[in-house]
């Protein structure tokens, strides 16, 4: 059984007069959940317009050719085919991160999931048909498969654009790396490796188009980020943004996966557009393994030191990453990995250098963590080899260099609050890290154990990369006493919908379960930037927070009015008005609220709120106050090691996390169990294996992600450092769970082993190979 | 998956044999390792497809005169959960219990776990180990025809069987005595469950005066077919349990062997996998 | 079992509703009760029998309904996760899902569900690895397992398993 605790630092909550119970904090199960527990929830696979065509892509299935022709003619002339298009049919508008994608390929094939072409037919099965029988003649061109073959003197360039196949480059700096070096008296230096985890969504990609006579699109999306989305598609496929209506079903897991546009769904669009009827295309469990992006694969040399008392000096990163055929959010990570390294410690020199590279492999995307689990694997596992360096403890190294709050980062982060050493010293006594840690032992045979940490930094209040970062509220309550919240945000599953209604039902002092939270539709959705960054519960949640203040100001002057007292010593609590000093109730809220409206002045109570947090665009050198607050957590992580088989089994994880505050326990502790569980996937099993372009695992078999077996035991403490600028003080924490899981469990692999392994998955294999390659160097 | 366009599901085995015998036929059992191929047009689907489970006759465990037979299409769970088998060769019982998961081992036929001849088919060792017998049968010119061959000449290669056309699996057939003894059997993946092994090992021994009186050896996904380990008992058979001789299995086993690297494992990790379960199994059997 | 053109009519019970359906030989038994009976709350998660998302009940054992055809199941009688609740009341197993935060995307949660009634109807007091193996064949990316764990156990124990 999972152990859970919740320990408050310095608590600045005013309490008010009467005792009573609060919603912030308590285990409130989902909304939506007794719909998911019955099969009534309708996810977008479950969608049938009348009258629907299904759509299938014919994807290149080879990573690097040139398109000779492409004969669609034993497909159009199928029965209850409806439309075949291809790269001739539709404009080809460029897009992506760097604009070198297009819906469907014209020419040139740059990776296995390129989109050649596309049918619309009756039924799935027509349309799978249809696809078999188009004929591409392709001319294959050498295969660039590996950052060094595409940086090779002479390498087959991939897009004519970028002739050395190196289309980005990304540096930061801050302090003077030389001056670092000359003050450190340990340096040490290594290259990590890590590989492309993919999403696994269990309901997979998929979209329905459907345009009306007027010519305005309803697209059934599953898209993370609706705002955005509408004004990016609608150049791809020329429909203008304000004739695009998009209606979010519910989401069957996204971690990310949705936040960029990908090219099945323009081509859904134009399928629509050429048989004028409602299309749906979902992805088979095969396609969702090739042709949607992973996490970005990266290549990270680092080199780090530190002075002999411990005191962290600088860090050097050089970064490269293989950026696959096409550039998704994948090649922008980076600045996310860069945050962590100038920023999870205090250290005074940092310098990072990125380069991105073409290759003819698969593209990543937006992962949960989005370059963090990346840096902080190679930061925290390096950490470790300084300590043994200067014979330290890893947990006093990491102490002496933590960030404290009210500290400016580097790069220009403000810490308001901050949890680090709270983190680190609390996750290490519920692991029992004095009495359990020894040094690695020297047994040859069987079975050993260890202990390992790491730590984590996170943007915990948004991340401003657009000119807005806010969120819009439009909430209203009707005769009943019931409010109706039409928030920005999205809900992928997450719980931020239960969240948004806690906050509001607390604020207003309202049931639940008269909260009802409307976001799936644009039509009526407020703007928002989307859900990613761990943004939902800060900035959706101040914004919702905002509106119900208002309406409860509202609320409140018209029952003074009504009972003729000062509003001052009223409050509001289960549906009722209060008074304030002893609780005693006084009106129920609705009928305040039909005084209103039915009485003398013939109002409602209809508030809206746009909420833009305090942070700031960075400046051109990536540095300043990005988030309006930072997350920090630390994970303990104990293994078991097979010296004779290389199987490393997880055996608990103590995780502390600075969370600011707790509004739903029940979804908090939620978060951090999957996050971990996806994080154990990272660090032990799973990996998209590509060789030569092509993908070679397309199935649960062969792709590993954790089953119910694989459950540790966790102990998970939430720190509350009661952020001032988060609802009831609470910060985001969604990416955060994952991200420390791989360092702290390969520390723990060196504590039991006395083996470092620099790259991930710590599969069976790997691990032995490793344990025997340091065996033949020590006898050597 | 392309349509077929005729299903049948015959009730006596007469009838089986006789659909059997038409081209461009499958038969159908669990469906397990059918239906992903059928899906995803691996395998074309055939005009014809005969599903086998509901005939009596195939289905179920019997004992007669210290014989046990067990019915091609008993599924997996059934047989992990019969009780004769439990006794008689709890060996089996383990592997069958150790498929996949409970929804798979539902469906799940001995038959076709068999007939799909993978080299990772778990259920292959132990019939190796039980010496078991398949049973075939086929239409003859006058009713049924059957024959039977050890489950060591079955397997012919990677999805390859001594089945020939329109012959069907009615029965696997061993004696009750073949199970006695220390046993053991252990699939290595590289996670706890849902796993198709990259190596399997099985084992019955039986000891007396410390010494190796019977024993039997099998591997799983290290060769074309499951395969009995013959070098490896020659080296154990009236032998000690020591440190030497543990050693010598140990390469005995891993010479035999023929493992290839794929995506799950490279050859020489199968060899080092199979060597240590190997010994780790002895030195479990040698402390009971 | 009779023949239209190249459709077959097969005839089973549902939910304890009888039904008849004509269906291709190749209809998966997954595809037929989401398309043709509208029972959409069987999921499809890979169509390989890796995922658990179609796990219904046939004759009483949880199978993956992607890996049985339509047409198998002739006369048979199923349960799907429409048939567990009982009119306004969540059956037990739903109750403790729900309450015990077993559910974030819930797309697993239909077939999740379906193990653990297999899983209780044979063995109503299951031990924790009993749970964990029962489940093995339902994958979950977003909660991890831990609550859907303590739920099933929380059914098996006729209380809450959070302490
Ligand atoms: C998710 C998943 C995980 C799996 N994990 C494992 C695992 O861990 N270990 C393992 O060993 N297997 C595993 N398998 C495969 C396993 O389920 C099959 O090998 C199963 O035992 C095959 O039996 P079936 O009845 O389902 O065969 P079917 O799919 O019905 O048939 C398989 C083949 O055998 C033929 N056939 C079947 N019965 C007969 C007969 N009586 N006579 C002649 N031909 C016949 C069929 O025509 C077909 O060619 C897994 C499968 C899945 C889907
Ligand atoms: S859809 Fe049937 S097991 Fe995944
Ligand atoms: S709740 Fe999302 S997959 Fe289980």
């Amino acid at each position: 059984m999972s152990r859970t605790a919740t320990e408050t630092v310095d608590t600045i909550t005013a309490s008010p007069s009467v005792k009573r119970a609060s919603l912030i904090g308590a285990r409130i199960p989902k909304l939506d959940a007794p719909d998911k527990a019955t099969g009534l929830t309708r996810y977008l696979d479950d969608i049938k317009l009348p009258r629907m065509l299904y759509g299938k892509i014919l994807f290149a299935h080879r990573p690097h050719a040139h398109i000779l022709s492409i004969d669609t003619s034993a497909a159009v002339t199928m029965k209850g085919v409806r439309a075949v298009i291809t790269a001739d049919d539709i404009d080809l508008v460029p897009f992506g991160f760097g604009r070198d994608n297009t819906a469907l390929k014209k020419d040139k094939i740059t990776c296995v999931r390129d989109e050649l072409a596309a049918v619309a037919a009756d039924t799935p099965e027509i349309a799978a048909e249809a696809i078999k029988r188009i004929r591409v003649s392709y001319e294959d061109l050498p295969v660039v498969g590996t950052v060094e073959q595409a940086i090779a003197a002479g390498a087959p360039v991939i897009h004519e654009k970028t002739p050395d196949n190196q289309p980005f480059h990304f540096d930061y700096e801050h302090g003077d790396i030389d001056l670092g070096i000359r003050a450190s008296d340990v340096i040490v230096e290594d290259t990590y490796n890590l590989q492309r985890q993919t999403h696994c969504c269990m309901g997979t990609a998929g979209i329905i188009a459907q345009f009306d006579a007027q010519g305005i699109l309803t697209l059934h999306s599953l898209t993370q980020v609706p705002s955005l989305y509408k004004h990016d598609l609608s150049r791809i496929i020329n429909v203008p943004p304000q004739d695009i209506r998009v209606i979010q079903p519910p989401i069957g897991g996204a971690f990310g996966s949705k936040l960029d546009i990908h090219p099945f769904e323009p081509i859904c669009v134009f399928l629509a557009r050429a048989t004028s009827r409602p299309v749906k295309l979902t992805f088979t469990r095969e396609e969702e393994f090739m042709a949607t992006p992973t996490r970005q694969p990266m290549m990270i040399h680092l080199r780090s030191g530190a002075q002999k008392d411990g005191t962290f000096t600088f860090r050097d990163v050089r970064m490269t990453l293989d950026n696959g055929g096409r550039t998704s959010w994948g090649a922008t990570t980076p600045w996310i990995s860069m945050r962590t390294f100038s920023s999870l410690y205090r250290v005074p020199h940092v310098r990072q250098h990125v380069d991105v590279i073409y290759t003819n492999n698969i593209y990543a995307c937006a992962f949960r963590g989005y370059g963090n689990p990346q840096a902080t694997f190679a930061l925290e596992s390096q950490i470790d080899v300084l300590a043994e360096k200067l014979g330290m403890d890893p947990l006093t190294l990491r102490l002496k260099n933590a960030q404290q709050p009210g500290e400016t980062t580097g790069q220009g982060m403000v810490l308001r609050t901050c949890g680090l050493a709270d983190c680190l010293k609390t996750a290490t006594k519920h692991a029992g890290w004095d009495v359990k840690r020894s040094p690695p032992g020297k047994q040859k045979t069987g079975r050993v154990r260890g202990l390992g940490m790491a730590s984590m930094f996170h943007v915990g209040g948004g991340a401003k990369i657009h000119r807005s970062d806010g969120c819009g509220t439009m909430l209203r309550i009707d005769d009943f006493g019931v409010a109706t919240v039409q928030t920005g945000s999205s809900e992928i599953g997450q719980g931020s919908e239960t969240v948004i209604a806690q906050i509001v039902a607390e604020e207003l002092g309202l049931d639940i379960g008269k909260v009802r939270v409307l976001n799936s539709n644009s039509d009526y959705k407020p703007w928002d930037v989307g859900v990613h960054a761990s943004r939902t519960t800060f900035i959706a949640g101040n914004s919702a927070l905002r509106a119900a203040r208002e309406a409860r100001g509202k609320i409140l002057d018209a029952a003074a009015d009504h009972l003729n007292l000062d509003s001052v010593d009223l409050d509001l609590y289960g549906g009722q008005v209060i008074k304030r000093s002893t609780g005693e109730p006084l009106v129920t809220i609705d009928k305040i609220i039909r005084g209103m409206h039915f009485g003398r002045k013939n109002d409602m109570i209809m508030t809206t709120d746009f909420y833009e947090p305090p942070s700031e665009i960075p400046d051109e050198h990536s540095k300043g106050d990005i988030s309006a607050c930072y997350a920090f957590g630390t994970h303990v992580a104990e293994v078991e090691v097979d010296l004779e088989t290389g199987v490393v089994k997880v055996l608990g994880i103590s995780a502390a996390h600075d969370v600011g505050r707790v509004i739903n326990q029940l979804g908090i502790e939620g978060q951090l169990e999957g996050g971990i569980a996806q994080g154990i996937g990272y660090a032990l099993t799973e990996e998209v294996k590509v060789e030569n372009g092509r993908v070679l695992n397309l199935t649960f078999t062969d792709y590993k992600i954790p089953t119910s077996c694989e459950v540790p035991e966790l102990k998970m403490v939430f720190l509350e450092t009661n952020d001032p600028a988060g609802p009831f003080g609470a910060k985001g924490m969604a990416e955060a769970p994952l991200v420390p899981v791989a360092p702290a469990i390969a520390n723990a692999v060196y504590n039991a082993t006395g083996v470092r392994i620099n790259e991930l998955p710590l599969t069976p294999e790997r691990v032995l190979r490793r344990i025997q390659e340091s065996r033949d160097s020590e006898s050597e | 998956m392309t349509p077929t366009s005729a299903f049948y599901s015959p009730k006596t085995l007469d009838e089986l044999l006789e659909l059997a015998a038409a081209p461009d036929t499958t038969i159908l059992a669990g469906g397990t390792d059918l239906m992903p191929r059928w899906t995803k047009n691996i395998h074309p689907t055939p005009k014809t497809v005969v599903d086998a489970k509901h005939i009596e006759q195939l289905k179920g465990v019997k004992c007669k005169d210290n014989i046990i037979s067990v019915g091609a299409c008993t599924p997996l769970d059934e047989l992990a959960e019969n009780p004769t088998i439990q006794r008689a060769s709890p060996v089996l019982a383990e592997a069958a219990g150790k498929v996949a998961c409970p929804q798979v081992r539902n469906r799940a036929t001995i038959g076709g776990n068999l007939v799909n001849a993978s080299p990772a088919a778990d259920t292959a060792v132990p019939l190796i180990l039980l010496d078991a017998a398949i049973v075939i049968a086929a239409q003859g010119p006058t009713g049924a025809v059957s024959r039977e061959i050890p489950i060591t000449a079955f397997f012919r290669g990677p999805g390859q069987t001594a089945l020939k056309a329109g012959e069907i699996l009615t029965t696997i057939r061993f004696h009750t005595s073949a199970g006695e003894g220390t046993w053991a059997w252990q699939k290595f993946g590289t996670r706890p469950s849902m796993e198709i092994a990259v190596a399997s090992v099985g084992m019955i021994l039986r000891i007396e005066d410390e010494i190796v009186a019977h024993t039997r050896i099998g591997y799983g996904s290290v060769a074309p077919v499951p395969m009995r380990g013959a070098a490896t008992e020659a080296a154990l058979l009236g032998q000690r349990l020591n440190e030497d001789v543990l050693t010598r299995c140990v390469e005995a086993a891993q010479d035999e062997i023929t493992p290839i690297s794929d995506i799950r494992a490279s050859a020489a990790y199968r060899r080092e996998v199979i060597g240590t379960m190997l010994r780790r199994m002895l030195i479990h059997a040698k402390g009971k | 079992m009779q023949k239209a053109n190249d459709k077959l009519c097969i005839e089973f019970e549902v939910n304890g509703e009888a039904v008849s359906i004509s269906v291709s030989p190749s209809t998966s038994l997954l595809e037929s009760l989401r398309d043709h009976l509208e029972l959409t709350g069987t999921k499809y998660g890979c169509g390989d029998g890796e995922c658990g998302a179609c796990s219904i009940m046939l004759n009483g054992k949880i199978v993956n309904s992607c890996l049985v055809l339509a047409v198998e199941c002739h006369g048979s009688k199923m349960t799907t996760i429409e048939g567990l609740a009982n009119g306004k009341h969540l059956h037990p197993i739903q109750e403790a899902f729900v309450k015990n935060g077993a559910i974030q995307c819930g797309f697993c949660s239909p077939g999740m569900i379906m193990s653990a009634y297999a899983l209780l109807d044979k063995n109503p007091a299951p031990c924790e690895a009993e749970v964990k193996r029962a489940l093995e064949g339902n994958l979950c990316r977003c909660t991890g397992y831990r609550k859907i764990i303590d739920a099933v156990l929380s059914v098996a124990h006729g209380g809450s398993a959070h302490e």
